[in-house]
C-alpha cells in the first residue's frame, strides 16, 4: 500500500491532486498512531523544505514558478509520508520476521533485528567514551579541520573495540542458547496473511491502476489544474 | 554417575602465556549448589564456559584431559548439544538480551533447537509466571534496571530445561538490592532440583545456600568441600578471597582463645553461638 | 575547594537528573556517593569537572565558578575515572596511553616522560609499560585507566564504581592507593555500590535518592539508617547486621559497630575476656 502511495504522488505534480494525496495520508498516519512522531520528523525537514521551495522559485523555468515549487514540495512531503508509514507501521521484529518467512536465511534476518536493537546501546557507549576523553583533555569542539578529524581517532578506537568486545560477549550467550545449531528453526510466532491484508493488496493495486489511467487517458478537470497566481 | 565431571583438565587460550586450568579434577552431581570463588584470573570463567562446551569449541586453545556433562564429552560435541543440557548465564545482562521483548527472548533458545511453536508458548508463559516478568512482558531490554534484565536472562537460559545452571558472576553489575534478588531466585531454583554451580565473589550472601564452595586459584583446585569448613580455613585469607565477616569474626575469636561450637555463615548464627558460648 | 550550590540538571531538558543539590568538598576528604541507579550519583560527579554544566545553580571551585573554565582546563585538578577503562584507552602501549593524558594538558616532554615513570611505578604496571592495554586483563587495563588520570596529579580525583570486578585483593591494594593519596592532600570521591569497602575506607557518605541528597555525613551514622539504605537500594552491611543479631541477645552490644576490631572487642568483652 505504502509503494502504491508513492506512485500515485510521483503521478501527479498540480498541487489540487497533491493535497488530496496529502489528506489520505494523514488519517493512515492517525490510525497507526504515529501522528506524533511523524510531525517531529516533518519538523526536521521543514528547513531543507523551505530552502527547495525558495531556489526552486528563483531558478525556475516554469511559467508559475511559485506554485510549481509548492507543488514539487507537496510532492516530496507525500512520497517521504507513504514511505514512512512502512516503517511507521511495521515493527522491526515483524520485519525481519516476514524475511524470515520470504526464505531469507535466518542469520541475516537476525544480523538486521539485533543492530536495531544495539543501535541505543551503541550510541550510549559513544557517548560515555567522548565523555572519558574528555575528562582527559580531549578537546572533540575546538581546532581546525584537521585537529579535529584527528581527534575522532580517541573515540573511534575505543568504540570499535568496545563493540568487538560486545558481540563477542553476546556470540557467546547466543551459542549457549543453541544458535546456529540446526538450519530448521521454529519459530514462536509466524505472521500469516489474512483476508485484510489480501483486501488491502487489491484495494491498492485497483487504486493504482485507475490513477494512472486517469493520468495517462483523461484530461483533468480545470479546476484540479489550478494554480497560484505567481 | 556425576552429572558433570573434570578429569584431568587443563586448557590454555591461544596466545596465552600460562594455562588457564591446570589438570582440574572435579565432580558435581545431581542438586547440588556449588559455589566457586578465587582470585582474579585463578580460573573460574573458564571453568563454568568448560562446562558447556565453549571451551574448547568457541575459545580455541591447547586443551589436556576430559570434561563429561551427563555423559558427553565437550571435546566430541557442539555448544548447541549442550544448551539443554547447561544453562549458562553472563556477568553483562545487556549483552545477553538479544531481542526485541521479553516473550521473544524467551523463546530465542528454544526456537534454535527447533521446539514446537505450542511448546514454545507454554514454556515462555510458564517461565513469565514462574520469575514473575509479567509486567515486563512487552518492555525493551533498554528500559529494563539490571536486576529485571537478569532475570529476563535467566528466564531465557530455564526455557531450555537445561539440567545445570551455571552462572559467571551474575550480579557483579547490580546493586545489592537486586543481587540479593537474583541470588535468592537462584537458591529456590536449586531448591526446586536444578543443579546450580555460580561463581561468586560476595560469599556472605551464598555460602549459607550453597552445599559446597570450590576455592580456585591460578588455574587450580585448593579446597573443596563444605561452605563452614572451606571458608574458615587459612588459605582464604593467603589467596586473598573475602569470606563472611561473621566467618572472620569466628577465626579471630578462635585466635583470642575463645571457641565457638560451629563455623558461623552470617551474622544470625554467630549471635547464637555466642550465646551458646557464653552458656557454658 | 569545591562547592554545588543548588544545582539542577536535567538530561536534554526532560529528564530531571539533579534537583537542587549542595554540597562542599574539602582538601583531603575522603568521600563516598551511594544511591540506586538513577539517582544521580554519576550526574554530580560529571558536574565537578564540568563534563556537564548546570541547568540552575552554580558548581564553584576554589572561589571561581567553574563555568569560566573548559573541560580540559578543569582536567587539570579534577580527574574522573570512569567505570569502563575500555572507553578510554585506544593507544598501543601503557605508556603512551598515560602520555596522551599529560601531553593533553599542556605538560613538557620530559615533564610528562617523569611524571609518567612515577605514576606507573606507583601503581605497579612499570613491567607492562610497553604492553598493549589490550593484552592486559580486566584489573590491570582499570590500573592503566587509573595511571592515565594520576598522572596528572589532580587535587580531587573521582572513581566511578571502582571496585566492580575486582576481588578481595585488589580492593584493598586500592583502599591503599587511595588513601595515600588522600595523605598527599588530595580529596577522593568514589562512586560505588560497595558497602563494605565504603565503610571501610571513606569517613564521609554522601546518600542521594531521585536527584536529591538525602544524607551527607559520617559514614557510621548514615549507613546505619534503614531507610537511607533502602532508599538507595543498598542492604545493611554485614557487621552492622551482626551486630544487630547480637543485640537482640545481649542487649549491652550497640547496634551501630561497625568496624570488625570493633565487634571483635565487644565479643570477647561479652564472653568474659579480656
Amino acid at each position: 500500500m505504502s509503494i502504491v502511495l508513492a506512485l500515485v504522488s510521483l503521478l501527479f505534480l498540480s498541487i489540487i491532486p497533491l493535497l488530496i494525496i496529502f489528506c489520505c495520508l494523514v488519517p493512515i498516519i492517525g490510525a497507526a498512531k504515529s501522528l506524533r512522531r511523524w510531525s517531529r520528523s516533518m519538523k526536521g525537514l521543514s528547513v531543507l523544505l523551505i530552502f527547495i521551495i525558495i531556489f526552486n522559485t528563483l531558478l525556475s523555468t516554469q511559467p508559475n514558478p511559485f506554485s510549481h515549487s509548492i507543488a514539487l514540495t507537496l510532492r516530496l512531503v507525500a512520497l517521504m509520508t507513504s514511505f514512512s508509514i512502512f516503517f511507521l507501521t511495521v515493527h522491526p521484529d515483524e520485519l525481519s520476521q516476514s524475511l524470515i518467512q520470504m526464505r531469507v536465511r535466518f542469520e541475516f534476518a537476525f544480523a538486521m533485528s539485533m543492530a536495531m536493537r544495539y543501535v541505543p546501546t551503541l550510541g550510549q557507549e559513544a557517548y560515555a567514551i567522548m565523555d572519558a576523553q574528555k575528562a582527559r583533555g580531549v578537546e572533540l569542539d575546538k581546532g581546525n579541520l584537521l585537529k579535529r578529524i584527528r581527534n575522532i581517532v580517541p573515540i573511534i578506537v575505543p568504540l570499535i573495540i568496545v563493540s568487538i568486545r560486545r558481540a563477542l560477549s553476546i556470540a557467546e550467550s547466543m551459542e549457549s542458547r543453541g544458535f546456529g545449531a540446526s538450519a530448521h528453526r521454529t519459530y514462536m510466532t509466524v505472521l500469516k496473511f489474512r483476508k485484510r491484508d489480501w483486501a488491502v493488496v487489491i484495494i491498492s493495486f485497483l487504486v493504482l491502476v485507475l490513477v494512472v489511467y486517469v493520468r495517462l487517458f483523461m484530461s483533468l478537470p480545470t479546476w484540479m489544474l489550478w494554480e497560484l497566481p505567481i | 554417575m556425576p552429572l558433570i565431571e573434570f578429569i584431568d583438565f587443563s586448557f590454555k587460550y591461544l596466545g596465552a602465556d600460562s594455562l588457564a586450568l591446570r589438570k582440574v579434577n572435579l565432580n558435581i552431581s545431581d542438586g547440588e549448589y556449588v559455589v566457586i570463588t578465587g582470585p582474579s584470573g585463578c580460573g573460574k570463567t573458564t571453568l563454568c564456559r568448560a562446562i558447556n562446551g565453549l571451551v574448547p569449541q568457541f575459545h580455541r586453545g591447547y586443551i589436556a584431559g576430559n570434561v563429561t556433562v551427563d555423559g558427553k564429552n565437550t571435546r566430541a560435541h557442539n555448544v548447541a548439544d549442550f544448551a539443554p543440557i547447561a544453562g549458562l548465564v553472563f556477568q553483562q545482562p545487556e549483552n545477553q538480551l538479544v531481542t526485541l521483548n521479553v516473550e521473544r527472548e524467551i523463546a530465542f533458545g528454544p526456537e534454535n533447537l527447533g521446539v514446537e511453536p505450542t511448546e514454545i508458548r507454554r514454556r515462555v508463559d510458564e517461565l513469565i509466571d514462574m520469575l514473575d516478568l509479567e509486567h515486563l512482558r512487552e518492555k525493551h531490554p533498554h528500559e529494563m534496571s539490571g536486576g529485571e534484565q537478569q532475570r529476563v536472562a535467566i528466564a531465557a537460559t530455564l526455557a531450555l530445561k537445561p539440567k545445570v545452571l551455571v552462572a559467571d558472576e551474575p550480579t557483579s553489575n547490580l546493586d545489592p538490592q537486586s543481587a540479593e534478588t537474583i541470588l535468592d531466585l537462584i537458591a529456590d531454583l536449586n531448591r526446586r532440583d536444578l543443579t546450580v554451580v555460580l561463581v561468586e565473589h560476595r560469599l556472605d550472601l551464598v555460602s549459607k545456600d550453597a552445599s559446597r564452595v570450590v576455592l580456585m586459584d591460578q588455574g587450580c583446585i585448593v579446597a573443596d568441600g563444605e561452605p563452614r569448613d572451606v571458608l574458615s580455613m587459612d588459605i582464604c585469607q593467603e589467596i586473598g578471597v573475602g569470606i563472611p565477616k561473621a566467618t572472620q569474626l569466628y577465626k579471630r575469636l578462635k585466635q583470642r582463645g575463645f571457641n565457638l561450637d560451629k563455623v558461623p555463615l552470617t551474622g544470625a548464627e554467630l549471635a547464637i553461638l555466642v550465646q551458646e558460648a557464653k552458656q557454658r | 575547594m569545591i562547592l554545588l550550590e543548588d544545582v539542577h540538571f536535567a538530561y536534554d531538558g526532560l529528564y530531571t537528573a539533579l534537583r537542587g543539590v549542595s554540597l562542599q568538598i574539602d582538601e583531603c576528604e575522603r568521600i563516598a556517593i551511594v544511591g540506586s541507579n538513577g539517582a544521580g550519583k554519576t550526574t554530580l560527579v560529571k558536574h565537578l569537572n564540568g563534563l556537564l554544566r548546570p541547568d540552575q545553580g552554580r558548581v564553584i571551585l576554589d572561589g571561581v565558578d567553574t563555568k569560566h573554565f573548559s573541560v580540559a582546563e578543569l582536567a587539570r585538578e579534577i580527574g574522573l575515572v570512569m567505570q569502563n577503562p575500555d572507553h578510554q584507552l585506544f593507544l598501543d602501549s601503557v605508556e603512551r596511553e598515560v602520555l596522551f593524558s599529560l601531553e593533553n594538558l599542556g605538560y613538557s616532554k620530559e615533564e610528562s616522560k617523569a611524571r609518567c615513570n612515577r605514576t606507573l611505578n606507583n601503581l605497579g604496571l612499570e613491567g607492562l609499560s610497553e604492553r598493549s592495554p589490550f593484552t592486559l586483563s580486566g584489573g590491570e587495563r582499570k590500573r592503566v585507566a587509573l595511571a592515565s588520570v594520576l598522572a596528572t596529579e589532580p587535587r580531587i580525583l573521582s572513581l566511578d564504581e571502582p571496585t566492580i570486578g575486582q576481588d578481595a585483593r585488589q580492593k584493598e591494594n586500592l583502599a591503599k592507593m587511595l588513601g595515600e593519596l588522600n595523605e598527599k592532600g588530595k580529596a577522593v570521591i568514589v562512586v560505588t555500590h560497595d558497602i563494605e569497602f565504603v565503610i571501610e575506607n571513606f569517613p564521609r557518605t554522601i546518600a542521594m535518592a531521585n536527584g536529591r541528597i538525602i544524607a551527607d555525613g559520617p559514614t557510621n551514622s548514615v549507613l546505619s539508617n534503614d531507610d537511607v539504605l533502602e532508599r538507595c537500594s543498598l542492604t545493611r552491611p554485614q557487621l552492622t547486621e551482626t551486630a544487630r543479631c547480637l543485640h537482640k541477645v545481649f542487649p549491652e552490644v550497640t547496634e551501630r559497630l561497625t568496624l570488625i576490631d570493633d565487634l571483635e572487642a565487644v565479643v570477647v568483652k561479652v564472653l568474659g575476656g579480656g
